[in-house]
C-alpha cells in the first residue's frame, strides 16, 4: 500500500506545488488553523479542524464575475473568466468533502455556474479520515462518517498510531495527486488507526418531517432568542452558499462582484420598499434550519448540513443547530 | 463565588415570581463553554451561573426587539456589562425600570441594582477598570511603529475579515438600526470581503466606538478570524481619555463624547 509519513506532509505539499498545483491545506496561522494556500515554510496541521471550510477555494467570499469600461460614449463589456488554477486541497475533512455534493447541486441547478464549476473541475480533494472528534462534531447524525470520503478524490487513513497515513486514490484526479507526490510517498504496510465515532444526536428524517409541518411553531422564538444575527455560522459552513451581487466602480470602470451573504442578516431579505418578510431573528434562524433540513432535501434529495459543527463551535451566543435538531427530533434511544 | 451565585439565583427567582421582570438574561455553563441563557420562570433560576469566563456582553441583547419586547428585564451584569448599561443609558437607549442589573463580579454579588445605582457600585468596587497590561503593552508596541508599518500590520489583519459582523453583533454599542455597511441605496462602502471595503468597515467600526467602548472585549472574543480588535479599541480609548477625560460607563447621565458639544469646546484646531 501507498503510505505517507506524517512528517513528510509538507514534502507532499511541496511535490504538488512543484508539479504545478496550487496547494491548499490546514495551516497554523497565528494560533489558529485555517485552510489556506500553502507556501514553503508553512506548518501543516493535518488533523486539525480548520476554522474555515474548503468551500473558500470553490466559492470564495468575494469574486469578480463581470467587468465593464466606459470611454467617452463607448461602453464595453470585458471578458471575465473564472480564476481557476489547478488546485490540490490536502487534508480536507470528510464533512467538507461531503458538502461538495451540496454545492455541486445548487451551482448546477437552473443554470450551470461557470465560476464555481471551473474551480470545482480544477480541484482535486484529498480527505484525511478523522481519528478524533470533539463535542460539536455530528456528521454521524446527518448520514456522514469520519471515515468516509464521499466527494473526495483521494483518502488518507491515519495509521500506526498517527505516524503514517495510508493513501488511497479514489479517482483519476486522486491518482494524479499520488503520482505527482513522487518520493514523498512510500510503499509498505501499515495498520489503520480506529476512526472517530461521534455520537448520533438526532434523526434527520424526523427533523425534516417536523420542520415540514412546523413553520409557525412557537419553538422558533425560544430557540432563536440567543442569536444576535451575525453571519459567522453561514460563512464557516461548508454547505452554505447564499450570495449577493454587487456592482462597484467608478465612472470609467466597474466590476460585478459575487459576495457571500447570510440569511442571518436582516438586510438579506429587506425589500427596497422597506418591508422585510423575515421581520425578526426567529424568522431568520428558522430559515437557516428550514433550508438545511427541509427545503434543500425537498429540492435536491440531500441535507444541506454535513455535521462539521463549525457553526456551534464558534458561536459566542451558543446557537447550536445539532441541539436544535435533537430538540425537535430526539432519537428513540436517547 | 458560590455564595454570590446562590444569591444571584435567588434574586432572579424572586424578580420573576413577583412579576417584577418578565425575563432574566444570564449565563449558563455547557460543557467547557459559557453561553447566554434566558429564563422566564423562577424554577429555571438554578440554570444561571457566572465566572470570569463569561465574556459575552449581555447588554448587546438590549437592542434585540424580541428581548426588548419582554421588558422589564433583569440582566446578570459583570462590571463590564454594568458599564455598557450606563453607556446605553447615557445614550438614551435604555430607561430606568426597563432594565435591572443583577450585579456580580470578582468581589461578589452586588444585589439587584437599578441603573441609577450602578455607578456607585462600580466606583466603590471597580473604580479603575483598565485593560490588561499585556494589551496595553501591545498597544504601546504598535503605537511606536511608523504609520507605514502600522498600515501594513492592519492591512494584513483586515484581509482576514469575512465581513460576518460577529464583532458588531457582540457589541452593546452597535445598536444602529441600519449600520453603515447596510446602507445600500446606494452602497456606502464596499461589501466585498477584501481590500478597501474591509479597511473601511474595520476603521469605521473602531471610530464609532471612540469614547464609547468600555473595553469588555466581546467583539474580539466573537471574531471567528481572531482579529486583534482590542488593539484598535484600546488605543482609541486611550486617546479619548487623554484628550477629553472620557471614561465611558461610570456615570448614568454622562454626556457622550461624540454625541455632545459645548460652546467652550477647544476649537483651536479648526483653521
Amino acid at each position: 500500500m501507498k503510505l505517507l509519513d506524517r512528517s513528510k506532509s509538507t514534502d507532499f505539499a511541496a511535490a504538488l506545488a512543484a508539479a504545478g498545483y496550487r496547494v491548499a491545506a490546514p495551516v497554523s496561522d497565528g494560533g489558529l488553523v485555517r485552510i489556506k494556500e500553502w507556501a514553503p515554510g508553512a506548518e501543516i496541521a493535518a488533523s486539525e479542524m480548520p476554522l474555515n471550510s474548503m468551500k473558500d477555494f470553490l466559492f470564495p467570499r468575494t469574486e469578480v464575475i463581470g467587468r465593464w469600461t466606459l470611454e467617452g460614449d463607448g461602453f464595453a463589456s470585458q471578458d471575465v473568466r473564472p480564476d481557476a488554477p489547478k488546485t490540490a486541497v490536502l487534508f480536507a475533512k470528510p464533512c467538507d468533502a461531503a458538502a461538495l455534493a451540496v454545492l455541486d447541486a445548487v451551482f448546477n441547478w437552473d443554470c450551470k455556474d461557470c465560476f464555481y464549476n471551473a474551480k470545482r473541475d480544477a480541484a482535486a480533494v484529498a480527505v484525511l479520515a478523522c481519528g478524533s472528534a470533539d463535542e460539536h462534531c455530528f456528521c454521524t447524525s446527518v448520514g456522514g462518517s469520519p471515515g468516509e470520503a464521499h466527494g473526495a478524490d483521494l483518502l488518507f487513513r491515519p495509521a500506526d498510531g498517527g505516524l503514517r497515513m495510508i493513501v488511497e486514490p479514489l479517482t483519476a484526479k486522486g491518482k494524479a495527486l499520488a503520482d505527482a507526490a513522487g518520493s514523498a510517498l512510500s510503499e509498505g504496510q501499515a495498520q489503520a488507526d480506529p476512526i472517530a465515532r461521534p455520537a448520533e444526536r438526532f434523526d434527520p428524517g424526523k427533523a425534516s418531517a417536523w420542520l415540514a409541518s412546523n413553520f409557525e411553531s412557537p419553538l422558533w422564538k425560544e430557540l432563536s432568542l440567543p442569536c444576535l444575527g451575525c453571519g459567522a455560522c453561514a460563512y464557516a459552513c461548508p454547505a452554505c452558499h447564499c450570495f449577493d451581487i454587487q456592482d462597484e466602480g467608478s465612472r470609467s470602470e466597474s466590476v460585478r462582484c459575487r459576495n457571500w451573504d447570510s440569511c442571518g442578516f436582516g438586510l438579506f431579505t429587506l425589500h427596497a420598499g422597506g418591508h422585510n418578510p423575515r421581520a425578526d431573528q426567529s424568522a431568520r434562524w428558522r430559515q437557516r434550519m428550514m433550508h438545511k433540513f427541509s427545503y434543500f432535501p425537498q429540492r435536491f434529495g440531500r441535507l444541506a448540513c454535513t455535521g462539521c459543527g463549525r457553526c456551534a463551535r464558534l458561536c459566542q451566543a451558543g446557537m447550536d443547530i445539532a441541539r436544535a435538531c435533537a430538540r425537535i427530533s430526539p432519537r428513540e434511544n436517547a | 463565588m458560590s455564595g454570590a451565585i446562590g444569591a444571584m439565583r435567588a434574586d432572579a427567582a424572586k424578580l420573576l415570581s413577583e412579576g417584577a421582570v418578565k425575563l432574566v438574561l444570564g449565563y449558563c455553563v455547557r460543557g467547557n463553554e459559557r453561553y447566554p441563557c434566558f429564563i422566564s420562570e423562577a424554577a429555571q433560576a438554578e440554570a444561571l451561573d457566572f465566572d470570569q469566563s463569561c465574556r459575552q456582553n449581555l447588554a448587546a441583547y438590549l437592542r434585540k426587539p424580541e428581548v426588548r419586547g419582554r421588558a422589564p428585564l433583569a440582566v446578570v451584569s459583570s462590571p463590564a456589562v454594568c458599564r455598557s448599561l450606563l453607556v446605553l443609558s447615557s445614550e438614551s437607549q435604555i430607561r430606568e425600570n426597563e432594565v435591572r442589573a443583577l450585579a456580580i463580579g470578582p468581589k461578589g454579588y452586588g444585589g439587584i441594582l437599578g441603573l441609577g445605582a450602578l455607578g456607585a457600585w462600580l466606583k466603590a468596587d471597580y473604580p479603575d477598570l483598565v485593560p490588561e497590561q499585556a494589551l496595553l503593552d501591545r498597544v504601546a508596541e504598535l503605537s511606536a511603529k511608523t504609520a507605514q508599518e502600522r498600515a501594513k500590520f492592519w492591512m494584513k489583519e483586515f484581509e482576514k475579515c469575512t465581513r460576518c459582523y460577529a464583532c458588531r453583533a457582540a457589541c452593546p454599542g452597535c445598536y444602529c438600526e441600519r449600520c453603515i455597511v447596510e446602507k445600500n441605496m446606494p452602497q456606502w462602502i464596499s461589501s466585498a470581503a477584501a481590500g478597501h471595503g474591509n479597511y473601511a468597515w474595520e476603521v469605521i467600526r473602531a471610530f464609532h466606538q471612540a469614547g464609547r467602548c468600555t473595553g469588555c472585549g466581546a467583539c474580539e472574543a466573537a471574531c471567528p478570524q481572531g482579529l486583534p480588535l482590542m488593539l484598535l479599541n484600546a488605543r482609541l480609548s486611550q486617546d479619548a481619555f487623554e484628550e477629553f477625560g472620557s471614561r465611558p460607563g461610570y456615570e448614568l447621565e454622562a454626556k457622550p463624547l461624540i454625541g455632545s458639544w459645548s460652546a467652550e469646546d477647544d476649537g483651536s484646531f479648526i483653521r
